[in-house]
C-alpha cells in the first residue's frame, strides 16, 4: 500500500476497512460501524489522546459516516482541530469541517475566527486550505467577516491564492449578491490576470454575472473575442494544453460567454463571427476534447445571430457526429441538432433518417435526447408518427417521472397538430389507458372541454361528429380491466353528455354502461359520482326529450345502494337524480338543458330579480334588510369593544370565539429572578386581553373583568408579580416555595 | 456548475462522496443508491451520459465512467459541457494515477484525505478550477511536502507508519 507523505493510515484502519469488505451481510457491516463508532466516541473525547492520533479518527469518523451513519458526535472534534496550528492538522480539520457541516450549522461560528486569521497566513497553503472552507462554509450573515481579506487575496503573489480568492467571490455573489455587488469590477479586473489560470478562473463567476444581466457586460465582448483568438492560436503556454489542443476548457467557458452575449445582438455576433468559423474550421473532431469544442461552437453558433457560413460549417459537424459510432458524439449531435432547428429549421429534413435510428438505439439517454429533438421537430405533417412513436415508448418504460413528462408532450402536440378529431380523440384515449393518473387533472378537463366546445370553427357537424367517435371509442374501451381513474372520469362524462344525443344508442344501454362503470369501480367515489351524475344527464334528456323513463333494475339498485352512501356526494347526487324523475319534461329542459355544458352562466350579483319580491313583501309589513355590518348586535364582531358599550343594552350570550391569539413577542421586559412561570404561558394571556389594555376603563360593570385586563397590561409592563390574577400567582408561589 | 462528484464501486458502496450544495447525509446516500441503481441499468457501449432531473431536478445530468472497479460520476447542470466533464473526469483520473501510481480501488480507500485535497485542487465550489494534472500534482506534491514537514516535529512514533 503506497501511504504517501501524511496520508497513511494506521493498522486499524486498515483492519476496519477490510473487515467491512469482508462483510457478508448489510447487518454485519452495521454491527463493524456501530463498534467502530463507540470505540472512536471513546478516544475522541479523552483527552489523553494524541493530536496526532486524533487526525485519524476524524478521517476514520469521515469514513463511517460516508458508509450511511451518524458522525455527528464528533463535529465538534472537526472544529477544534482547524484550530491547530499544524498545517497537516489543520487540514484535515477543514477537510472534515467542509464534509460534515453546512453553512447554516451552528458550529461553523467557532471556526469563522479561525479562518479568519488562516487567511491572514504567511503560507499560501494555510491561506488555500481556509479558502478552500471559505467557498463550502460561509454562508450569509457570515461573508462580512471575511470579505476583506479576500478580496485583498485577489491581488496575492501566488496565483494559486488567486484563483481560489476569485472562486470565493464568485461563490459569495452567488449566496448573496447583494453582499459583493460592490466588488463586481474585481472580476473585470482579474481576467487581465497575467495568469491564464486565474484568468481562466474568472471566466467562471463572468458567466454567471453576464447570464443575469447580458447589457452590463456587452463593452467585453471584444475582449472575450481576443482571449479566445490568443487561446486558439496557441499562445498560452504549452503546460495548458491538453490532448494537444489549447486550454480547451478556457475555450469551452469563452465560447458559452460569447453564446450569451451574442444572442439576439447582431453588432456583436458579427464580432463574433471570423473567430468562431477560424475554430470549426480548424476543428479536431478525433479526439474527445477536439468534439466538445466542436459541439460548444454549434450551440454558440445557433444562438448568434444568424450567419449562413457558420450555420452550414455547424450543420456539416452534426452530420459528422450523427454518422459516428460513438454513443456520445451521436447525443451530442442529436443535441446540438435540437438547438440549431430554433434558427433553421430546415437542417432537421436532412437528418431525419438519422435521427429516426436513434430512437431504435438501445441507449436510453439517447432515445430520450432523441424524443426531446422529435418533440421540437414536431409540425402537423409529422406529428402523426412522431406521437404515435412516443406512445409506444411511453408504454414501454417504467420510469414515472419521464412517463409522465411524455405523456403530456404528447397531449400537448396532439392538442396543437391533430389532423383529424378521429385521431385526437384515439391518441387521447391511449394517453389516458397509459398513463392517465399520471397526466395532471388539467388535461382531462382540456380534453372534455375539447369534445364539447368542439374545435373552435363553428361547424356543428364536425363537432358532433368529433362526440360520436368519442363515445364510440369510449364504448369499446370502458369494458378493460384497470383503467385510470382520471379516464374513467372523461368516459362518464362523455358518455352522459353526449351518450344519446346522436341517437345510435339507446338509453338504457348507455344507462347500463354506465352502472357497469360504477360497479367495476365501486372504491373510487370520484368515479362513481361521475357515473351517478352521467346516468342523471340521460334522464333528464330522456324526459326532456318527451319519452318515458324506464330505469333498468340495475340503476335502481345502484341509486338505492348510492341513496345510503357514506359519501354525503355521492347521496346528494343520489337524491338528485330521484328527484329529478318526479319533475316534468317542461322543469327538466330547464334544469338541464342539452349541450349547453359551454354555455357562460352570468350571475346577476345584486339579485335584481327579486326587486319585486322583495317590494311586494315590504308593503305587506316586513322588516327592511339591513346589511350585516349596520346591524347593532353584530358589532361586536367588527369592534373589540363590544362589551362596555353593549352590556347594558344587550344581556344576551355571545357566541362568536374570541380571536385566536396572535403568536407573539415574550413581555418586553426580563422576568425577574423569582419568576418561574413559563414565559409563553405569559404572553399568552397577555395577548388575549391586550387589544382592551389600549381602552380607558370608565364603566364599574366590568369590574371584574377589568383585572383580567390589567393582568395583561402588567405583565406586559414587567411588574407583573404586584397584581397577578390568582391562578398564574398561586403557581408561581408555589414554585418559588419548592425552590426554596 | 457541477453538483456533486461521486466515486463508488461496482457493488455501490461509496468510495467518496462530495456535493457542492450541503446534502444532509441520509439524502446523499439515497442519491447515491438511486445512481448506482441507473448506472446497473446501463447496458454497456452505450453514452456515458444520464439525465437525472428526476433526482436533481431539471436539466441536471451526470457523467459515468467505469474504471477497473469503480464507477467515477460527475454530476452538472446545463452550464457545463458533457464532453468536457468527461475529459475533466479523466483528468481527475490521471492525477489519481500519477498520485497513486496506478491507481486501484484500495487506493481510494485508503488514500482518502488524499483523494479529497486531489479534487478540491481541480473543482473548487462546483466550478471547474485547473484542469491540468501535472498542475495538479505539483500543487498536491507541495502540500504533502509541507504536511510532511508539519509532520516530522511530532514525536518519532507518529510518523508515518
Amino acid at each position: 500500500m503506497g501511504s504517501q507523505g501524511g496520508f497513511g493510515q494506521s493498522k486499524e484502519f486498515l483492519d476496519l476497512i477490510k473487515s467491512i469488505g469482508e462483510a457478508r451481510s448489510k447487518a454485519e457491516e452495521d454491527r463493524i460501524v456501530l463498534r467502530e463508532i463507540e470505540t472512536l466516541k471513546a478516544r475522541l473525547s479523552d483527552p489523553n489522546t494524541p493530536k496526532f492520533k486524533l487526525k485519524e479518527y476524524l478521517i476514520r469518523l469521515l469514513y463511517v459516516e460516508m458508509l450511511g451513519h451518524d458522525a455527528s458526535f464528533g463535529y465538534i472534534h472537526a472544529v477544534k482541530m482547524t484550530h491547530d496550528d499544524n498545517l497537516l492538522l489543520k487540514r484535515t480539520g477543514y477537510l472534515t469541517v467542509t464534509l460534515f457541516l453546512n453553512e447554516d450549522h451552528d458550529l461553523i461560528i467557532l471556526i469563522v475566527n479561525t479562518i479568519q486569521k488562516d487567511l491572514k497566513s504567511d503560507n499560501y497553503l494555510v491561506v488555500c486550505a481556509a479558502l478552500n472552507a471559505v467557498c463550502r462554509l460561509i454562508n450569509e450573515e457570515t461573508i462580512p467577516a471575511v470579505l476583506p481579506q479576500v478580496v485583498e487575496l485577489l491581488g496575492h503573489q501566488k496565483e494559486a491564492v488567486r484563483k481560489k480568492a476569485v472562486m470565493a467571490l464568485h461563490r459569495f455573489s452567488q449566496r448573496s449578491p447583494g453582499s459583493v455587488s460592490h466588488l463586481l469590477s474585481n472580476f473585470r479586473k482579474r481576467l487581465c490576470d497575467n495568469d491564464p489560470g486565474v484568468m481562466g478562473a474568472t471566466l467562471c463567476p463572468l458567466f454567471d454575472l453576464i447570464t443575469l444581466d447580458v447589457d452590463k457586460y456587452k463593452d467585453l465582448v471584444v475582449s472575450f473575442v481576443n482571449i479566445l483568438k490568443q487561446v486558439a492560436e496557441r499562445r498560452l503556454p504549452k503546460s495548458y494544453d491538453y490532448h494537444q489542443m489549447p486550454a480547451p476548457f478556457i475555450q469551452i467557458k469563452l465560447l458559452k460567454i460569447l453564446a450569451v452575449l451574442g444572442s439576439g445582438d447582431k453588432k456583436a455576433s458579427e464580432q463574433m463571427y471570423t473567430i468562431l468559423g477560424d475554430i470549426m474550421r480548424k476543428g479536431d473532431s478525433t479526439s474527445n476534447i477536439g468534439n466538445a469544442i466542436l459541439y460548444e461552437c454549434i450551440c454558440c453558433v445557433s444562438s448568434l445571430h444568424p450567419n449562413a457560413k457558420l450555420l452550414e460549417a455547424a450543420a456539416d459537424a452534426i452530420s459528422k457526429f450523427l454518422k459516428s459510432d460513438s454513443h456520445n458524439l451521436k447525443y451530442l449531435g442529436i443535441a446540438a441538432l435540437s438547438r440549431l432547428i430554433k434558427i433553421s429549421p430546415d437542417i432537421a429534413e436532412q437528418h431525419q433518417l438519422a435521427v429516426i435510428d436513434c430512437l431504435e438505439d438501445p441507449d436510453d439517454t439517447l432515445k430520450r435526447k432523441t424524443f426531446e429533438l422529435l418533440y421540437k421537430m414536431t409540425k402537423s405533417s409529422n406529428v402523426e408518427v412522431i406521437v404515435d412513436r412516443m406512445i409506444e415508448y411511453m408504454i414501454s418504460i417504467s420510469d414515472n417521472h419521464y412517463k409522465t413528462e411524455i405523456a403530456s408532450r404528447c397531449v400537448e402536440l396532439a392538442e396543437q397538430f391533430a389532423p383529424s378529431n378521429q385521431w385526437f380523440i384515439q391518441t387521447m384515449n391511449k394517453v389516458f389507458e397509459h398513463a392517465g393518473d399520471l397526466v395532471n387533472a388539467k388535461v382531462a378537463h382540456n380534453l372534455m372541454r375539447l369534445i364539447a366546445e368542439g374545435f373552435g370553427e363553428d361547424d356543428d357537424t364536425a363537432d358532433s361528429q368529433l362526440r360520436s367517435s368519442a363515445v364510440e371509442s369510449y364504448l369499446r374501451i370502458m369494458g378493460e380491466p384497470k383503467l385510470p381513474s382520471a379516464f374513467l372520469q372523461v368516459i362518464c362524462w362523455v358518455l352522459g353528455e353526449y351518450g344519446t344525443a346522436d341517437g345510435k344508442y339507446s338509453a338504457s344501454y348507455i344507462t347500463g354502461k354506465l352502472c357497469d362503470v360504477a360497479e367495476a369501480h365501486s372504491a373510487d367515489d370520484t368515479v362513481k359520482a361521475y357515473a351517478v351524475t352521467a346516468l342523471l344527464k340521460i334522464y333528464s334528456f330522456e324526459i326532456a326529450a318527451g319519452r318515458t323513463v324506464d330505469i333498468l333494475s340495475e340503476c335502481q339498485s345502484l341509486i338505492e345502494e348510492l341513496l345510503a352512501s357514506n359519501s354525503t356526494d355521492l347521496q346528494q347526487r343520489a337524491y338528485e337524480l330521484q328527484a329529478i324523475l318526479n319533475v316534468d319534461a317542461h322543469a327538466v329542459e330547464k334544469i338541464m338543458p342539452i349541450n349547453s355544458t359551454c354555455d357562460d352562466i352570468e350571475i346577476d350579483k345584486n339579485l335584481a330579480f327579486l326587486d319585486g319580491y322583495v317590494q311586494q313583501s315590504l308593503e305587506n309589513g316586513a322588516e327592511p334588510y339591513i346589511p350585516e355590518s349596520e346591524r347593532s348586535g353584530m358589532l361586536s364582531i367588527s369592534s373589540f369593544m363590544t362589551h362596555e358599550d353593549h352590556e347594558p343594552s344587550t344581556h344576551t350570550l355571545r357566541f362568536e370565539a374570541y380571536e385566536l391569539p396572535k403568536p407573539s413577542l415574550p413581555p418586553n421586559a426580563p422576568p425577574s429572578s423569582t419568576e418561574l412561570v413559563p414565559v409563553t404561558e405569559l404572553s399568552y394571556v397577555a395577548d388575549i386581553f391586550q387589544p382592551t389594555t389600549s381602552l380607558p376603563s370608565a364603566s364599574d360593570s366590568a369590574a371584574s373583568e377589568l383585572k383580567l385586563r390589567l393582568d395583561g397590561v402588567q405583565k406586559k409592563w414587567g411588574r407583573a408579580h404586584l397584581l397577578l390574577p390568582c391562578p398564574t400567582h398561586h403557581f408561581k408561589q408555589r414554585h418559588c416555595e419548592d425552590s426554596k | 456548475m457541477i453538483r456533486g462528484v461521486i466515486i463508488m464501486n461496482d457493488q455501490g458502496k461509496p468510495r467518496l462522496i462530495k456535493f457542492y450544495e450541503f446534502q444532509p447525509v441520509e439524502k446523499q446516500h439515497e442519491l447515491v443508491r438511486s445512481i448506482y441503481r441507473i448506472l446497473c441499468s446501463r447496458a454497456e457501449n452505450v453514452s456515458n451520459f444520464v439525465k437525472v432531473d428526476s433526482l436533481f431536478g431539471p436539466d441536471v445530468r451526470l457523467v459515468y465512467k467505469t474504471f477497473a472497479t469503480l464507477y467515477f460520476v460527475f454530476v452538472f447542470d446545463n452550464s457545463e459541457n458533457e464532453l468536457a466533464m468527461l475529459d475533466l473526469m479523466q483528468v481527475f483520473v490521471e492525477t489519481l494515477d500519477k498520485c497513486f501510481s496506478n491507481v486501484c480501488e484500495l487506493d481510494v480507500v485508503f488514500n482518502f484525505s488524499k483523494v479529497h485535497t486531489i479534487l478540491d485542487e481541480i473543482i473548487l465550489g462546483g466550478q471547474v478550477l485547473e484542469t491540468s494534472s501535472s498542475e495538479v500534482v505539483k500543487a498536491v506534491e507541495e502540500i504533502s511536502k509541507m504536511e510532511r514537514n508539519a509532520n516530522s516535529i511530532l514525536p518519532a512514533s507518529w510518523q508515518g507508519r
